[in-house]
């Protein structure tokens, strides 16, 4: 069976690769400005789709390629344009799309899929026709191959919607899913000036810094990109540790993956306690310096 | 200039209230009280905006059920003029969806057409992509800011890496974010005079679809050792010894 991957991430690309690889023979249309990132995960053939920049004309341009060829499934990676792609895509070509898996398999000629329902509080176990796919960033460890792929590049179809400019976002270098032990803080912190008070146990565990939604989005604290949860960074580390956080469900979504969750909340009660590996009830103002010192 | 604008709601049910059964992992869903979806009312604050500097009418189509009054209620009291509540709703389908409200919108004139880009309770974000097909308008997705200049928008579109700041001539379809704006609330008086107005509701025209076979639907189980220290002392001793193998 084929499968065309598509994506505008390249972390989310070499991801589906890996993953859909093991069952079909993939192919891969990507926007990503450098294919080299790409170019050894698998793929068949690499379609770059160099000019292509909005929904409407990316799943213009994978209308063609589509009708040029014969796939069985179209798997497209979870971003803010992609999914735009795949309600686009689904229309166009009448084929049925099932959002947001985290997981996938055939049986019977039917496709079964799974993903988060109720705001990530329930896993939903799907049968369906459904031949296009959304797929939730961390569906693999990305695994390199030692043939590279060939590249052709492909001109985009024409857009109904102009560029006015491009504006890069506040962002450092972080990288939270290849992190191996992560300090993430919550609302429980309280203002943007106690921030300094984590970074000598951030420094000590050498962690990256990460934030829930409102830290990250909502007060902007933290820079966007070390934002945690179902809407921001799907992470993995070794170490978590949640300095402050409630435990919200979407957080949750997005720190599932963890090896070790240590959690300390000032309240007893609080969710994140039912989903760690070990917590301290109290002051996380109180507990962080002592914790940073017994680490020393 | 004014501009008719339709502003797509939906009803959930309140997921932060829901729980689930500890020894089955299934989600309580009976007896929830319903709501109207967070980014709905992103959606109706950001056509209420623009309605109050440029002028228009902004209708609101809900695909729900007899109980979605509240929500349309809702919606009218943060300024929506006119309401449908197509009926016949019973779960989450996009395809479905987006072929019920197609339908309703082919009878409104319209510029602008507005929506949350995904929905709290699903978040598959398939709605705004399906529409944009059906109906041959562009896609503006994932706004965090719009400007409306004659017949055209402009909207910055915030991307995972990057915003980009986009530009369309009406009819155009704009989802839009969390962080888009405040919504506002409203005050008793136009709580009250919102309560009294007329809200449309039709049955929802469509041939019914069980395409999609659920085979569970569970909460995910934690496998956490949920060891809790209450005693700090003792809590950061063992603590730090698992960051410390951790870290290794």
């Amino acid at each position: 069976m084929n499968c065309l991957v598509f994506s505008d991430n390249s972390d989310l690309s070499i991801q589906m690769l890996t993953y859909f690889r093991k069952s079909m023979d993939t192919y891969l249309a990507t926007t990503v400005n450098d294919v080299s990132i790409v170019e050894n995960y698998g793929a068949k053939k690499i379609f770059h789709m160099k000019d292509a920049v909005f929904p409407n004309d990316i799943a213009k341009t994978l209308e063609n390629l589509v009708s040029s060829g014969n796939y069985d499934y179209i798997v497209i990676g979870s971003t803010a344009i992609g999914r735009g792609v795949a309600g686009i895509l689904s229309h166009k070509l009448k084929r049925e799309v099932m959002a947001e898996i985290s997981e996938f398999r055939i049986d019977g000629g039917k496709t079964v899929t799974k993903r988060f329902f109720y705001g990530g509080k329930t896993v939903l176990e799907e049968k369906s026709d459904a031949t296009i796919l959304t797929v939730m960033p961390g569906i693999s460890d990305p695994e390199k191959v030692s043939e590279k792929s060939q590249v052709e590049d492909i001109s985009s179809a024409e857009s109904a919607i102009t560029l006015v400019e491009k504006k890069e976002k506040k962002s450092g270098t972080v990288d939270l899913e290849k992190a191996s032990v992560i300090v993430s803080i919550g609302r429980g912190i309280g203002s943007q000036d106690k921030i300094p008070l984590i970074e000598p146990l951030v420094k000590a565990a050498h962690a990256e810094l990460a934030g829930s939604r409102p830290i990250c989005l909502d007060y902007h604290w933290l820079s966007e990109d070390r934002q945690v949860g179902l809407s921001g960074k799907k992470v993995k580390p070794k170490l978590y540790i949640a300095l402050g956080i409630s435990g919200q469900i979407q957080h949750i979504a997005g720190m599932r993956g963890s090896k070790t969750v240590i959690a300390i909340n000032k309240d007893k009660s609080a969710p994140i306690f039912e989903e760690c590996d070990y917590g301290i009830v109290g002051d996380i103002f109180q507990i962080v310096p002592k914790l940073t010192e017994a680490l020393k | 200039m004014p501009y008719n604008i339709i502003v797509l709601i939906k009803q959930i049910v309140d997921i932060d209230l829901l729980k689930v059964d500890s020894s089955t992992g299934t989600p309580q869903v009976q007896g929830l009280p319903l709501r109207l979806e967070n980014l709905s009312k992103n959606a109706v604050e950001e056509a209420v905006r623009i309605k109050e500097k440029h002028g228009g009418k902004i209708t609101a189509i809900c695909f729900g059920t007899e109980k979605s009054t509240s929500a349309m209620k809702e919606a009218y009291a943060m300024g929506v003029d006119e309401g449908y509540i197509l009926t016949g709703y019973t779960g989450n389908n996009p395809s479905l969806t987006a072929d019920v409200i197609s339908k309703k919108i082919r009878e409104i004139p319209h510029d602008i057409i507005i929506l949350g880009n995904q929905s709290a309770e699903s978040y598959t974000g398939m709605l705004q992509g399906k529409l944009s097909s059906i109906l041959e308008e562009p896609l503006l997705s994932d706004a965090v800011k719009v400007e409306i200049n004659e017949r055209s928008a402009t909207v910055t579109m915030a991307l995972e890496n990057e915003n980009i700041v986009a530009k369309a001539q009406m009819p155009v379809i704009i989802s839009v974010t969390q962080e888009i704006n405040d919504p506002r609330f409203p005050p008793v008086m136009q709580i009250m005079t919102a309560g009294r107005k007329k809200i449309n509701i039709e049955a929802a025209q469509f041939s019914p679809d069980d395409k999609i076979e659920v085979l569970s639907n569970t909460a995910p189980r934690s496998e956490r050792k949920k060891t809790v220290f209450e005693d700090q002392e003792k809590g950061i001793t063992e603590i730090a010894k698992v960051i410390r193998e951790g870290m290794k």
